[in-house]
């Protein structure tokens, strides 16, 4: 085992499947000489040279549809997106075509594509550059989704997306890639299944369930709430398409109560998704509605002390959870934190 | 006009009963004295029959819910009738409590609970007499499932759950139910501050406390129930099985080309259910003041799960050869194990019979099963040496013990039954005649 932060683990995998699969490309903006916005490919312009590490102009639309040709044509690209919000000028690209072509062809061509993004918020981007659009893609019949929230699951789960034959929208996070965990040493067998979600910590009383950083800011939670006396399970989603309900669905059947958290907006949102699922599967199980929380339902705000109150803070889920529990007659809860 | 068959009182203590099992269906034709339904009461499964001549127009509490007495639990009237619109459960007697502090949560339109029924003008719309949806009970729905499954009626928390607007929630249950400490958050008493360590909590990594399946709470409940209740006393008897030991091998020789198997336990089904038949003065189980007379023997057979124990009842043992016991007690124990057990196959037993012999367990006592009248406890066959005409034998013994209900019959009776048993087992060819 090695301790690595996300960005390395993320630069491993690459570097592991450029290696293993002569098919598998990378393409981008200033992802060669410059090594990327955020150096996810530190060195791989230098090992495989400019034609399987293709740098791009400004031109979201013209690369991804690129992408989309070569993938239909049996290369495997990994074409990275420098935020998700510039994903918008090629979503003709990515939804009506990356999506659709399996489905319009008759599956005799498929899109083996991976879109890397991160998205997220935190560092006063402002409006424009602090966004959480993954539940816009997970929207999509025809992609597929995943967000992981730690480098092992990172590691895993992009040479999973890599190998798979249809096209997967990577989100990353930009406060994630400091963030330092072990992963497995070189090894071409490790990968983490798509459409899996994973426990990432016991409870009885309470199910926290998120996808991407808010995992870690649910595990801290989890952790306060520990110290009055409630265990709360945190499930990290991994993937938002395929979603593995079934493991919310066994978690929430044992805690009763359920709480979704996401960066995003919550509106049409994944805690929306989520409930509707829960409702239906866990109605018998269910001991107060299910309850989301999500990031404040306006444009990011650029001032920091209005970004700190537009972000799902561990202060806003820590409280969001204390008032579930304290609506199923836990009084001990309180409505946030002393 | 359709008549109202009410929720009747069958036990000296009942507030309110469960419908078991209906026996006749809407659209059937009963006749006074006919059994329609079976009521489980708080004592026991007791058969309800119709006082009227007519069809049964409509099912009002339905299988496994409950009602208060007196509440309407099904309508019985001429063929063709028209059932009324408001025929609903809650439009009978008052004994249901009137709906108050349950704002914004009317009942369901069938629960009737909105409007009075036009066939009786005047009379307060009551609701509905059962813990479910659409009765007007604020509850979350783990309250109203864990309240079903631990025989709670909610109503009595009604107004007062610890959730928005006095919801009952899932921690009212636990209280209510005497299941503080166990897992989730049930030890917070309102009022206090943070969870307090309760003796149920687990102190260390050490333990862990894990939540009783439904059959096991039933299990806990009907067992303290039987114990608490019960005057149990206990016969001991030591049955010489030399010859049925030799008459099962002697089966088997001869059933073996048809796969069939007999075991020394089917034996003791059928020489219990014989006994019993012959012992009418111990076949019988206390309901209040009155005996319950069995005509026929319905032997239970425990049967042990990997975490659970369930007792399927083989019916009319007595008419029964040995063959049949052992075909069917074997299609019982293995459905059992798979958890396909139909409820009318572990209800309505008179007898029941727990063998350990497979375990080597020379000799115990067991609960009796309510509302039997007694539990024969089976050991271990073992050799032993045996003093027969002043000479010393080794003869296979085989220890038994029935426990009674010292309501239902008495010693002596239960000596007999244990005598009939022994006989029939020690001259066993009297098994197949």
């Amino acid at each position: 085992m090695a301790e690595v932060t996300y960005r390395e683990a993320l630069r491993r995998a690459l570097d592991e499947e450029l290696d293993r699969d002569e098919r598998v490309f990378l393409m981008g903006e200033e992802i060669g000489r410059f090594e990327g916005s955020y150096k996810v490919t530190a060195g791989l312009w230098a090992k495989y040279g400019p034609k399987r590490v293709r740098e791009t102009p400004i031109s979201e639309e013209g690369f991804v549809g690129a992408g989309i040709g070569a993938a239909m044509l049996g290369l495997r690209p990994v074409v990275e997106i420098m935020t998700i919000n510039f994903i918008l000028v090629a979503q003709d690209m990515v939804v009506n075509h990356a999506a659709k072509i399996r489905y319009m062809f008759g599956g005799k061509v498929g899109v083996p594509m991976v879109i890397r993004t991160p998205g997220g918020a935190g560092a006063q981007l402002t409006a424009q550059h602090s966004q959480s659009l993954e539940v816009w893609f997970a929207h999509v019949p025809g992609l597929k989704v995943v967000a992981p929230s730690n480098p092992r699951d990172a590691y895993g789960l992009l040479k999973t997306a890599i190998r798979d034959d249809d096209p997967v929208l990577f989100v990353e996070n930009l406060v994630l890639y400091n963030v330092t965990g072990s992963i497995p040493e070189p090894d071409e067998d490790f990968t983490v299944p798509l459409g899996s979600a994973h426990v990432a910590r016991e409870g009885t009383d309470l199910t926290i369930v998120a996808h991407s950083y808010t995992v870690r800011r649910a595990l801290a939670v989890a952790d306060r709430l520990a110290q009055s006396g409630f265990e709360a399970e945190v499930v990290d989603l991994r993937s938002l398409r395929p979603l593995d309900v079934d493991t919310v669905v066994e978690s929430v059947r044992k805690t009763n109560r359920v709480l979704i958290a996401e960066e995003g907006w919550a509106t049409f949102g994944v805690g929306a998704e989520l409930a509707a699922r829960i409702g239906r599967a866990c109605f018998d199980d269910l001991d107060a509605p299910p309850e989301r929380v999500g990031g404040a339902e306006v444009p990011m705000p650029y001032s920091k002390p209005l970004e700190l109150a537009a972000l799902v803070l561990e202060d806003k889920l820590e409280a969001a959870a204390r008032s579930l529990l304290a609506e199923c007659g836990l009084a001990g809860a309180g409505a946030g934190r002393d | 006009m359709a008549v109202e068959v009410p929720m009747p009182r069958l036990s000296d203590t009942m507030e309110q009963g469960t419908v078991a099992r209906w026996v006749k269906q809407e659209g059937d034709r009963v006749v006074a004295g006919d059994v329609i339904a079976e009521i489980d009461t708080d004592k026991a499964t007791m058969e309800l029959t119709a006082y009227e001549d007519g069809v049964l127009l409509k099912i009002l509490v339905g299988e496994g819910e409950s009602a208060d007495l007196g509440t309407p639990i099904a309508l019985i009237g001429a063929e063709d009738e028209e059932v009324p619109e408001t025929a609903a459960r809650g439009n009978g007697p008052a004994q249901t409590a009137p709906q108050e502090d349950q704002p914004g949560d009317a009942g369901a339109p069938e629960a009737g609970g909105g409007e009075p029924a036009p066939s009786e003008p005047g009379e307060p719309p009551a609701p509905e007499a059962r813990s479910a949806v659409g009765d007007g009970l604020r509850a979350s729905p783990i309250a109203r499932r864990m309240a079903a499954e631990g025989g709670l009626d909610l109503r009595e928390l009604a107004g007062k759950g610890s959730g928005p607007d006095g919801r009952i929630v899932k921690v009212d249950v636990e209280r209510a139910l005497g299941q503080e400490g166990g897992p989730g958050a049930a030890a917070v008493e309102p009022g206090t501050t943070e969870r307090a360590a309760s003796p149920g909590q687990p102190p260390s990594a050490e333990e862990e406390i894990i939540e009783a399946t439904p059959m096991l709470r039933a299990v806990a409940r009907r067992m303290s129930e039987s114990k608490a209740t019960v005057p149990h006393f206990y016969l001991d008897a030591e049955i010489d099985m030399g010859r049925a030991l030799e008459l099962r091998e002697e089966l088997n020789r001869a059933l073996a080309d048809d796969g069939e198997k007999i075991s020394v336990n089917d034996l003791i089904v059928r020489a219990a259910a014989l006994a019993l038949v012959e012992n009418p003065k111990f076949h019988r189980s206390w309901h209040d003041g009155t005996f319950v007379l069995h005509k026929s023997a319905h032997v239970g057979i425990a049967v042990a799960l990997d975490d659970g124990l369930i007792v399927p009842v083989l019916r009319n043992v007595e008419q029964k050869s040995v063959r049949e016991i052992a075909r069917e007690s074997r299609d019982l124990a293995e459905r059992a194990r798979a958890g396909k057990l139909k409820q009318t196959e572990i209800e309505g037993g008179t007898f029941t019979i727990s063998n350990l012999g497979m375990y080597g367990i020379p000799s115990f006592s067991a609960v009796v099963n309510l509302p039997e009248p007694g539990i024969l406890a089976v050991g271990a066959a073992v050799k032993r040496a045996v003093v027969r005409d002043d000479a010393v034998l080794i003869r296979p013994i085989m220890a038994v013990t029935l426990s009674v209900d010292h309501r239902a019959t008495s010693g002596a009776e239960g000596a007999r039954l244990l005598g009939s048993i022994q006989r029939l087992l020690e001259q066993p060819v009297l098994l197949l005649a």
